[in-house]
């Protein structure tokens, strides 16, 4: 991958993908990794995203954009996203910036992700269909 | 060993080799054409045992003159394994000629320092760069300066013959050393400065003099003249940053992300407390990225403060476009790129005081401060 080594790692796990970012992106390593994942949800036929940002120290304006516009992405293909692990204070600078996460789900840490997206995957589909849209 | 010259000769003539010249080889006219496809087997075998190329092909090429040397005395069937022992031979005599001459190479190192051809063109330059910064001090000055620094004469000495202080014979000369730097860095670069203010922005950073700095706007200037930038550098760097400030130039994404880590390092010293710190950070994310974005070139300077109380500053300067309408940029849900036009409204909510000028085609520069809360 041409992100090179260690700064974020997609695991797929079952019908999740887990995207854990380890360190701080700058611009355009978090577009890259933007990428990498929707192009990872397609080839994986992932259904959900847990987003893990707990080690970033960080999330201003375009970090907070860039996550939102992923899971709108995301949304789009298929798989719903929740982000996990935003630390007590990179949530309150957003607040102070005037930030948020939109419509997107968050949740306290992956526990609590894997538990959200269990719940809303073991819905069975009224007709067995796929209950998710996919272009 | 061979040259590519001759390896060339013999890579082209092999196939072509019917009743050749070549000493003590039979008109055969199968013999040659043998001898050249065994070049693909001979190449791998000797690459594989030598990195270097050149050195590689020259075994190559050594070892198929030995075979077509020896080619009319080896019986038929033969000539592949002679030609693989061969290149073995050759290959292990290299190594062991390399050895050779690696044991004895300190006896042949000779003592005498050799100049280089270049030293005496650049010890030229420079006495003719360091003279022609001396005409540029006053009579005074030169004489002082000399006195001190050639003569090794003392401060105090210096000072009753001037009739004044040791203090002030001190700081006039730190102040000549300091025009001095200047003016041999533009001998040096054949340089006429291209503003009035070159020189004195010049003088005030090679002093390392905060104020006059500020008086003379040092910083915006050095990000607009590209050649008091280049000259800056050298006089900067002889000066270590202090504990408590830091600049960080940025151009690109990754400078955000630096700029911000220095912030944070820089507070930490404060003890801010760990929200304040991300505030703090997040606050040179926006600012940082605005320079990027807009202006592809500036410097974000982070410095700690304790007047009127312990805090922290940050100047960020670009040599951008400007900001048209500056009411427009400080309002919430402005954004000229596909952002949340939260960068600097945003980064203004998160610190205490914050400032911004602006001039069309000049530069922006934003200046804000957080203050440590007590307790």
């Amino acid at each position: 991958m041409d992100e090179g080594p260690g700064l974020v790692s997609i695991l797929r796990q079952g019908d999740n993908l887990i995207a854990s970012i380890h360190t701080a992106l700058d611009d355009s390593e978090m577009v890259r990794f933007q990428r990498n994942l929707i192009e990872q949800i397609g080839r994986d036929r992932a259904r959900g995203v847990i987003i893990d940002v707990a080690a970033l120290d960080v999330l201003d304006s375009f970090g907070a954009r860039t996550l939102r516009t992923l899971a709108e992405m995301a949304r789009l293909r298929g798989a719903e996203t929740v982000i996990v692990g935003i630390q007590p204070d990179v949530a309150f600078s957003m607040v102070a910036l005037g930030l948020g996460t939109g419509t997107v789900h968050t949740a306290l840490d992956l526990e609590e992700g894997l538990a959200y997206l269990g719940g809303t995957h073991s819905l069975p589909a009224p007709d067995g269909t796929e209950p998710h849209f996919r272009p | 060993m061979f040259t590519a010259n001759t390896a060339r000769v013999i890579g082209r003539s092999v196939p072509v080799m019917e009743g050749a010249e070549l000493d003590g080889a039979r008109p055969d006219s199968d013999a040659a054409p043998d001898v050249a496809s065994l070049l693909p087997m001979l190449r791998r075998i000797v690459f594989s045992r030598v990195g270097n190329e050149a050195a590689a092909e020259d075994l190559v090429q050594e070892t198929l003159v030995k075979v077509l040397a020896a080619a009319n005395r080896i019986e038929p069937g033969m000539l592949e394994p002679y030609a693989i022992t061969t290149a073995r031979h050759v290959i292990a005599s290299m190594w062991r000629s390399q050895d050779t001459q690696r044991r004895n190479q300190h006896r042949v190192v000779g003592m005498d320092h050799v100049d280089a051809p270049d030293e005496r063109l650049l010890k030229e330059e420079e006495r003719a760069a360091v003279s022609a910064a001396l005409e540029h001090l006053s009579e005074r000055e030169q004489q002082t300066l000399l006195a001190h620094e050639v003569s090794g004469q003392d401060m105090r000495s210096l000072a009753t013959e001037l009739n004044t202080t040791a203090g002030a014979v001190a700081a006039q000369l730190n102040r000549t050393r300091a025009r001095m730097r200047v003016e041999y860095l533009l001998a040096l670069h054949d340089a006429e400065p291209p503003t009035d203010r070159c020189r004195p922005v010049l003088y005030a950073i090679s002093g390392g003099d905060r104020r006059r700095q500020r008086e003379v706007d040092a910083a915006r200037h050095v990000l607009e003249c590209e050649l008091c930038a280049k000259l800056s550098e050298p006089l900067l760097e002889r000066r270590p940053e202090g504990e408590n400030e830091i600049t960080i130039r940025i151009q690109h994404d990754a400078d955000v992300v630096r700029a911000r880590k220095s912030a944070r390092e820089l507070a930490t010293r404060l003890d801010f407390s760990r929200t304040d710190l991300t505030l703090i950070a997040t606050a040179v994310s926006e600012i940082a990225r605005n320079i990027v974005r807009f202006a592809a070139k500036g410097q974000v300077y982070i410095e700690l403060v304790d007047q009127p109380r312990p805090g922290i500053r940050i100047v960020a300067r670009d040599s951008g476009p400007g900001i048209p309408d500056i009411d427009q940029a400080l309002a919430d849900g402005y954004s000229t790129y596909n952002g949340l036009g939260l960068g600097l409204p945003g980064a203004r909510r998160l610190m205490d005081e914050f400032t911004l000028t602006s001039e069309i085609n000049v530069g922006t520069t934003v200046t804000m401060t957080k203050w440590r809360t007590e307790g």
